[in-house]
């Protein structure tokens, strides 16, 4: 029998699996590409129709509102007004995070619990929570809060914690002056504590016995932290410092900067490919590379050169990047007067009178957490923790008994059980879906526009309900929420690939 | 027997266990002497690793005493630690710690229950797998490791303990055939070496040729009690001599 097999013979293109993938997906991209461009075409003219002009000229313009809470009441450009809505977005996402992984970690092992009081309250709670839509919720703790008492003249004054319909307002610790001088000893306190923590560690290690590494190194930071809370205007000489990289940064010309960047582009992809080359190489020489080796290249190469004509054709990415570092560094040199001002200040909550009317408010000088902010928060966190619970709860349920078993069969005590072997793996299982959480919250934070919440979301409506560029602004939107949905996520993924359990 | 004038190390009186309505052990009394090796053997569900798990007390037997090496075994959590570093086990799913290296398994109770340096509890550690034959998997993950391997690593990580008394809860019941031989070998050479042992197994060979005592573990009490040949030539219940007829 003559089979003849030709096994290193290239198919035709048309049976070749490889190019047909790829023609596929360019297809699909030349034929989205057709269909949103002719979109954009049909929307240009007929919004030309109506005599408006989609631009950047709003994102300059002074803006004709005020902004609730934030860290800019009277934005003086949309610019600077979205960006005040995203500090308030970013300010409910983290502290949202925050406190709903601790809650829901606490609910969950609670579900866990023998005691039949903890057990059917965490159950209730979860129960109740997450089968009730979250705007519902929201609107509920708007609600409630609108229960507590008003405000008027008479309840002028100061107090140790204000709870009015207005809001909630709670004494609080804010930078002053010297903060940032004594920022620097915290952070020098900081590495001192890690040192401390990792020479006790080494030690116990090395000569056994108990040293305390973890008490030894909180007392360092905390040593660290009072002298400098004394001495902090001998960091003054940081102010010259900064302002000199401020003035460094400014000199430098932008041409520069653009050919660096543009440089660093095409410098990314050529690593890229040689590593990918070199990943290829076998004892043998290199690995014959097939169709798709090629595609992922030449795909890699046009990435990188797209890149670095950004860079090049755009000078305002690279003016942009210059100033903010300018800014950042000639802000911190302003910081380091070497005057002795306490780094923070200590303020109790108080109503005033303020604006025309003289309307009785929560005064400002200490931490005041709005209606809005309250109710959205309040609503994210409790919902989020709910399924977090779930998720903890399902993550210890899914460490095997038998690993509980063998801890305690070698004597070790309930601590070291779960430090060493429980929590650990446990936290494995627990991360990727926590980490969906967590995107959930931050995404859900835009319903904060229903108890009129001033994050990104709002901000953006009342811009484009004014200046009628209603794209502009929603596309600014999706960037921003696509952009932190996978900085969060890669940070999960990062994690989660740096604890992946060995197989074989 | 060599072991006759040995001190007595567990001592139980009447223990008796229920899991809800299921009453596992009726009331069991035995006393197990220094450097004996006995095997347990009986059906599934007659109570045999229930009994073994109470001496550790990952199992809280609810009736009547049991006292190793001296120390009576209570609620008391101090108590309970200290037995417990001073009894090692090993599990039919050996229950390695999946995320830890083999060394690291075996290290961990040595570094942080008796707080021994690391160089310490290394060498040991490397000791005890030269002992168990596989020194060159220290730094591989359970994952990686077979079977055998893997039960290996977990008679090396209770020996880490130094412990006075090992019990074995039928140690080979979930390795493939070809394997359990090298556990068993390992077993064998411990019982020689004058451990105090005390193994849940089927292996009917194993109990012939290593053990000092048998015992017929049948509904929660002890049918059969005695030496290897006694219990395979001259059974004295019927229960046992069928239990025997059904298994060789």
């Amino acid at each position: 029998m003559a089979v003849t097999v030709a096994t290193h013979e290239r198919p035709p293109f048309w049976r070749n699996a490889t190019v047909l993938k790829w023609a596929a997906q360019l297809v699909l991209v030349a034929f989205l590409a057709i269909v949103i461009l002719t979109l954009r075409a049909q929307a240009a003219t007929n919004i030309e129709d109506r005599g408006i002009t989609f631009g950047t000229k709003w994102l300059d313009d002074p803006p004709l509102i005020s902004i609730r809470e934030g860290i800019d009441l009277q934005p003086d450009s949309g610019a600077r007004a979205l960006y005040a809505g995203i500090v308030n977005t970013l300010r409910v996402s983290i502290s949202g995070i925050l406190a709903a992984t601790i809650l829901g970690t606490i609910i969950g092992v609670a579900r866990l619990s023998h005691n039949w009081i903890v057990n059917k309250i965490a159950t209730v709670y979860i129960e109740t929570i997450r089968n009730i839509p979250l705007l519902v919720q929201i609107l509920f703790w708007l609600a409630v809060i609108q229960i507590f008492p008003a405000l008027d003249e008479d309840s002028v004054g100061e107090s140790l914690f204000l709870v009015t319909a207005k809001g909630v307002s709670i004494p609080w610790l804010f930078p002053a002056g010297g903060f940032y001088q004594w920022l620097v000893f915290l952070i020098i306190g900081a590495v001192v504590a890690g040192f401390v923590y990792f020479r006790l560690s080494r030690l116990k290690e090395e000569r056994g016995g108990e040293t305390y590494a973890f008490w030894w190194s909180v007392v360092a930071f905390v040593a660290i932290a009072v002298i400098g809370w004394f001495i902090h205007p001998v960091m003054a000489f940081w102010g010259p410092i900064f302002d000199g990289i401020s003035s460094f940064f400014g000199a430098i010309p932008r041409v520069l900067v653009q050919i660096l960047l543009a440089a660093v582009a095409v410098l990314a992809g050529t690593l890229w490919i040689r590593r990918f080359l070199e990943s290829m190489r076998t004892p043998a020489g290199l690995a014959k590379l097939t169709d798709d080796d090629w595609f992922r290249m030449i795909f890699v190469g046009l990435m990188a050169l797209i890149g670095a004509a950004l860079f090049v054709f755009l000078p305002g990415i690279s003016q942009t990047i210059l100033n903010m570092v300018e800014a950042f560094f000639n802000f911190l040199g302003a910081k380091f007067s070497g005057e002795s001002v306490a780094p923070l200040t200590y303020t109790t909550p108080a109503v005033e009178l303020r604006g025309t009317g003289g309307f009785a408010q929560l005064s400002d000088q200490a931490l005041v957490i709005t209606p809005g902010f309250f109710a959205l928060w309040v609503g994210v966190t409790l919902y989020t923790a709910a399924f977090i619970a779930e998720i903890v709860r399902g993550g210890i349920l899914a460490v095997n008994k038998g690993q509980s078993e063998a801890g305690l069969a070698v004597g070790l005590t309930r601590a070291q059980l779960l430090r060493f072997v429980v929590l650990p793996q446990a936290f494995r299982i627990v991360l990727p879906p926590i980490g969906n959480q967590y995107l959930n919250l931050f995404k859900n934070t835009s319903l904060g526009i229903a108890v009129a919440f001033p994050d990104i979301v709002q901000v953006g409506q009342t811009i484009y309900n004014q200046t009628g560029q209603t794209f502009p602004v929603v596309i600014l939107w999706m960037a921003f929420f696509l952009t932190g949905s996978l900085v969060l996520s890669s940070i999960v993924n990062y994690f989660n690939r740096r604890l992946k359990l060995v197989e074989r | 027997m060599q072991i006759e004038n040995a001190k007595d190390i567990i001592v139980c009186d009447g223990v008796k266990k229920w899991f809800g309505d299921f009453q596992a052990l009726k009331g069991v009394t035995t006393t197990i002497k220094e450097q004996e090796v006995v095997v347990v053997i009986g059906p599934s569900g007659s109570g045999k690793s229930t009994l073994i798990r109470c001496i550790n007390r990952l199992e809280a037997h609810q009736e009547g005493s049991i006292v190793v090496d001296g120390i009576e075994l209570t609620n008391d959590l101090r108590n309970i630690e200290k037995i417990r570093s001073e009894v090692g086990m090993v599990f039919q799913q050996f229950n390695l710690f999946p995320h830890l290296t083999v060394m690291d398994n075996i290290t961990l109770a040595p570094m942080w229950v008796r707080k021994k340096p690391r160089d310490e509890a290394e060498e040991t550690g490397m000791e005890l797998l030269e002992r168990v034959g596989i020194p060159e998997q220290a730094n591989k993950y359970p994952g990686q490791l077979s079977g055998g391997q893997q039960q290996r690593v977990a008679i090396a990580r209770a020996l880490a303990m130094r412990p006075k008394i090992m019990l074995f809860d039928e140690p080979t019941s979930a390795l493939d055939p070809e394997m359990i031989k090298e556990v068993l070998d390992v077993m064998k050479e411990l019982a020689l070496s004058g451990m105090t042992m005390i193994v849940v197994t089927h292996e009917m060979g194993f109990a012939r040729e290593v053990a000092d005592r048998v015992l017929f573990f049948d509904y929660g009490t002890i049918v059969e009690d005695g030496t290897p040949e006694h219990f395979f030539t001259n059974p004295q219940h019927d229960r046992t001599k069928l239990f025997l007829s059904q298994i060789l």
